[in-house]
């Protein structure tokens, strides 16, 4: 198991009416190697979860088990080293510092951390994404597409144990969205990498092997080797629910 | 619009605080200095609200600046004519007085009393108390050498009472005698609140002048005489030698030799306040850049939404206005108060000085406000226009950017800067001399903007250099090519601290070479005489007469000195006695000698005699403060520290005008005695004039450099404010890019940058800016000052000295500097929520 939550809360808020419970008693495992969507409407706690998960936020109930480490009981500092050695992100938007080369940003939580890339890795890692004739370009000379290439292979650069990726594919156009999504899906039938996405576009959710579907901060349902149409028929059946 | 700027001011406000502050800073100093010197200034001209006189007869003033302490004669008036003025139809009376400058209260200690560096004056009694210019508090008149009176101010300070042994020295010798008048300080021209010594009449003359005379009469018009007529009959009868003014004239000149003292106190205080405006200038332009640039998003949809170009423009303007009249109106409270604080110190000096409510004129209210707001708008001008510039579209975009216009045209104000800088400097070198320092300081100030214009070309290409001895960890990295990202903001905050520290290092470079040069020319002007005996102020001639009976003293040499006048050129005549420039003091004659200086010989500084082109065997014109001499030049020497006058043989000098009181003793002593003991007995001899110090040559020659090392820390003290200021712009700069960058610092912290690593970020970007400013101003300040020490090199800088220590660390205090000013914006960035941080849209 690479990372597993039980009864995971978060509630803004202290009392009656002001109290807002974005989460509520989600117990989730994600299991090694595997490449897990997390799909629910706007305002469901998906990208909550996600900030759990990835000890960007506390939760105010319950636990986070990342291997044998409990990211609840870690302070400031210690998360950070976490969040540095043995986690990868990849956001929507944002991702990479403009005054970084695209290699120097593939390796900055390495250099943050002192370690030396492994360079047969790396290699590997860059070549998978296609990118090696603009590695010494800017951010603000690659395409959008270009970019979320770029910050998915530092993601992976340090070998985390957990790569989160919050709505990788929400600025792309579907054949960068196609790209980005295929290299997700093949660092983890390739390399054997964990994989974790909140997404809402079915089709992403599709190269997943698991879906899990999250509404008003609780888990409802999941759905395993999904499909494109399986995610939109189950994601209909779940907002029939909440109408009945 | 105003709204929107009002709005805008008050949502940033954070944002515009350390903006305010160098406004406020910068008021603060224009509005303390007018305040302090209006308020002091208008204190003094109580003390002379009128003289007591109708009309003032005194000798004619031939040395504008005559400084008050010197071997001069006092020029004056007999008593013959005070009777032929009586005879004046008009005139009821006329009353002569003796009032001069130069004698120390001795306290209850022995010591001399501090007035706080206001020179002591010593006075004759008046026949008719009216007439004078103190008044007598308590007790009588003195009579004879055995009475004397001193002012309340110095009597409350020292303790002493009516009765009370008091012991003076005046320029003929020291004197005990019991005190029987207390009168007020002098109250009369510049030397309002000056201690004074009091005698009666006879004995002033006999002590103060050596011989009889009146330094000015006091004439009384019969009531109902027209003064202005009596005074016509008056200057008829004296001639044009003698000065002849009605009360109202002599409070004006006086009230006018104030403004203009005042006037030289001001404008230094000023121009100090104008570098600490002129560095706070480049934290407003820095501030309104970058939040234009943030804004642009916001200002771009006001274009779209219908805003026309100079609404936009009037907008960014009018938060200018604000924060400039929100910075004037704390920076005038601020200056008040200093000036406040100032006045308070005085006061509590005790100098009888009457106190002055704080003079805050309307014409320093609105230069206070018009400086402020004047250099706030002035400042945000170029981001406001550059906002109006931004088209519609911008808000539009993700990555909206205000447009700037290409460094190709500040590269080229910049070079023609530098290339009149260049010019500047060739004239400086072929002209040569103290004018020539005028054109180099110009020519700096040209270096500087010159340097400004082109900073950013420079920064990026010094600031990898200057960084690379800081590795090449992620933190580093990413420190560094922050301070590279933006290189007008960089250099401009870089700037601000290079023109302080150009100022200050020009200074010290130039402060060093002088005291290497006083210390050099010392050394090789050190002849014979092996003890020095000198004293602030002009000394009794009793001194040196005590010193040659000392055993062991083989002779002793005097010298005098008083200012003088050369054609316009402020010069220091010196008398000396015979053979005083061959041997005691080492001279080196260029042409000519001192073989029998003869009467109505002169022996000059070549300097001079170049200036003026005056060669061995012409003849000049001397003006001193009794009038002007023709004189010969016997000599022309090398430049002398000790001597650096016109020199004359003792006798011509007391032609000229020259009295009997000395300067300083040239003391040779006898083969084969004991230095130390001679120096003790010598020391020992002169108990009775505290003032006096037998110095040999090593401990005079460091008598001569302390005045430089005063002069050095007064500047270094006012330029601080102006560092200070810089490093504000650094705290400014850092704080306003962690609020722009704060998606970038969410990011990093994301992804596992911890808080030291942030902080050591910042500290870099920090460090390379102060590095950048300081080394730059470094260099420049060290080649002016080499330049001006070259052209100086033979008016009394003759030797470079580059304290290269004192400049390290100069550049290793900017740097942990900018340690420091990364602290408070690291401690801000650290504390950015990372959620929050990578939603900000």
């Amino acid at each position: 198991m690479a990372i597993r939550t039980s009864g995971l809360g978060k509630s803004y808020g202290t009392t009656g009416d002001t109290r807002v419970e974005a989460l509520a008693d989600v117990s989730l495992e994600f299991g090694k190697g595997r490449f897990t969507a997390i799909m629910g409407p706007s305002g469901s706690g998906k990208s909550t979860l996600l900030h759990c998960l990835a000890g960007l936020d506390r939760p105010t109930a319950g636990q986070v088990m990342l291997g044998d480490v409990e990211l609840t009981r870690l302070d400031e500092k210690r998360l950070t080293h976490l969040r540095r050695d043995r986690i990868g992100f990849v956001f929507q938007a944002f991702n990479l510092v403009p005054t970084l080369t695209a290699l120097e940003n593939i390796t900055l939580p390495l250099d943050l951390a002192n370690r030396k890339a492994d360079a047969e890795w790396l290699d590997k890692v860059i070549t998978t994404i296609g990118l090696q004739d603009r590695l010494k370009h800017k951010p603000s000379e690659l395409s959008g597409g270009q970019q979320q290439r770029v910050a998915c292979a530092r993601a992976l650069a340090s070998r985390p144990e957990v790569v989160f990726a919050d709505e990788p594919t929400g600025n792309l156009d579907s054949r960068s969205s196609a790209d980005v999504l295929g290299f997700l899906h093949r660092s983890v039938r390739d390399f054997g990498q964990t994989v974790v996405m909140v997404t809402h576009d079915p089709t992403a959710a599709s190269y997943a092997d698991r879906v899990v579907f999250l509404a008003d901060g609780r888990l409802q349902d999941e759905l395993l080797d999904p499909t494109a149409d399986s995610v939109l028929e189950r994601m209909k059946k779940l907002d029939t629910q909440e109408a009945g | 619009m105003l709204k929107l700027g009002l709005r805008s001011v008050l949502a940033h406000r954070l944002r515009f605080v350390l903006c305010t502050i160098a406004v406020l800073l910068g008021v603060a100093f224009v509005g303390g200095a007018l305040i302090f010197t209006d308020t002091l200034s208008a204190a003094l001209k109580k003390n002379f609200a009128g003289h007591p006189a109708d009309i003032v007869v005194s000798p004619v003033v031939t040395l504008k600046n005559n400084p008050g302490l010197s071997n001069a004669r006092a020029a004056t008036l007999s008593s013959d004519l005070a009777s032929r003025i009586a005879a004046v139809p008009g005139v009821a009376g006329t009353d002569p007085q003796l009032l001069v400058p130069g004698g120390q209260i001795l306290g209850t200690d022995g010591k001399p009393t501090d007035a706080f560096g206001l020179p002591t004056y010593a006075a004759g009694w008046p026949h008719d108390g009216h007439t004078a210019t103190f008044r007598l508090l308590d007790g009588k008149p003195p009579w004879g050498q055995q009475q004397l009176g001193i002012d309340q101010p110095t009597a409350k300070r020292e303790g002493y009472e009516i009765g009370d042994q008091v012991k003076v020295i005046t320029p003929a010798k020291a004197i005990t005698a019991t005190l029987t008048a207390i009168t007020s300080p002098n109250l009369s021209g510049t030397s309002a609140g000056a201690p004074l010594i009091t005698f009666d009449a006879a004995t002033a003359q006999l002590l103060l002048l050596g011989r009889p005379g009146w330094t000015s009469i006091s004439v009384a018009v019969h009531p109902g005489q027209d003064v202005a007529t009596v005074s016509k009959a008056i200057t008829e009868l004296v001639g044009k030698d003698v000065s002849v003014r009605t009360a109202a004239q002599v409070s004006a000149d006086a009230e006018s030799a104030l403004d203009d003292s005042f006037g030289g106190f001001s404008a230094v205080l000023l121009l100090f306040a104008g570098i600490a405006l002129f560095v706070g200038t480049f934290l407003i332009i820095n501030t309104f850049a970058m939040l234009v640039a943030q804004r642009s998003r916001e200002l771009g949809m006001l274009r779209a939404i219908g805003a026309s170009r100079g609404q936009i423009t009037r907008t960014v303007l009018t938060e200018a206005l604000v924060i400039g009249a929100v910075g004037s109106t704390l920076g005038l409270m601020l200056g008040a108060g200093v000036a406040a604080a100032l006045q308070a110190f005085y006061k509590s000096l005790d100098l009888a000085i009457p106190g002055s409510n704080l003079q805050v004129s309307v014409t320093t209210v609105i230069a206070c406000y018009a400086v402020g707001i004047g250099v706030t708008l002035l400042a945000a001008y170029p981001a406001a226009r550059r906002a109006g510039k931004l088209s519609p579209v911008a808000a539009m975009r993700d990555d909206a950017s205000v447009p700037e216009r290409s460094l190709l045209v500040r590269l080229l104000i910049g070079g023609f800067l530098l290339l009149m800088t260049a010019i500047l400097c060739g004239a400086a070198f072929t002209l040569r001399g103290l004018p020539a320092t005028i054109l180099l300081g110009l020519a700096a100030a040209l270096a500087l903007l010159g340097v400004v214009m082109t900073s950013p070309l420079i920064s990026r290409y010094a600031v990898r250099g200057l960084m690379s001895p800081f590795g090449r960890k992620a933190p580093v990295t990413l420190g560094r090519r922050n301070a590279e990202r933006n290189p007008r903001r960089t250099s401009a905050t870089a700037s601000a601290l290079m023109i302080s520290l150009a100022l200050i290092s020009g200074l010290v470079v130039i402060a060093a070479s002088a005291k290497a040069s006083i210390n050099q020319n010392l050394k090789d002007t050190i002849g014979t005489a092996e003890l020095l005996v000198s004293a602030d102020e002009p000394f009794s001639s009793q001194v040196g007469d005590k010193v040659a009976k000392v055993n062991g003293v083989a002779s002793v040499h005097r010298v005098r000195q008083m200012p003088g006048d050369l054609d316009g050129n402020r010069i220091t005549v010196a008398g000396v006695d015979d053979g005083t420039i061959d041997g005691p003091i080492s001279t080196r004659f260029e042409s000519g000698s001192a073989n029998g200086l003869k009467d109505g010989q002169a022996v000059i500084p070549r300097n001079l005699a170049r200036q003026l082109k005056l060669t061995v065997g012409e003849k000049f014109v001397l003006t001193t403060t009794t009038g002007k001499q023709t004189l010969t030049v016997a000599g022309i020497i090398a430049p002398n520290r000790q001597l650096n006058a016109v020199i004359l043989a003792l006798p011509t000098f007391s032609q000229v005008g020259g009295g009997t009181t000395d300067t300083t003793l040239y003391v040779e002593v006898a083969d084969g005695t004991d230095f130390a003991t001679v120096r003790q007995t010598v020391a020992s001899q002169l108990t009775d004039y505290p003032t006096v110090e037998v110095r040999d040559q090593q401990a005079y020659a460091q008598s001569q450099r302390q005045p430089i090392n005063l002069v050095l820390a007064a500047i270094a003290m006012l330029l601080t404010l102006a560092i200070l200021i810089a490093i504000l712009g650094i705290v400014n700069t850092l704080a306003l890019g962690v609020i722009e960058r704060t998606r970038e610092i969410g990011l990093l912290r994301a992804i596992g940058m911890d808080g030291p690593q942030l902080r050591r970020m910042l500290q870099v970007e920090a460090i390379a800016i102060a590095l950048l400013g300081s080394l730059l101003g470094l260099l420049i300040g060290v080649l002016f000052g080499m330049a001006i020490q070259n052209v100086m090199k033979e008016d009394g800088l003759s030797v470079l000295d580059i304290p290269v220590l004192q400049l390290a660390i100069a550049v290793v205090v900017s740097a942990a500097v900018g340690v420091l000013a990364a602290v408070w914006p690291s401690r801000r960035a650290a504390k950015l929520d990372v959620l929050r941080a990578i939603a900000t849209e």
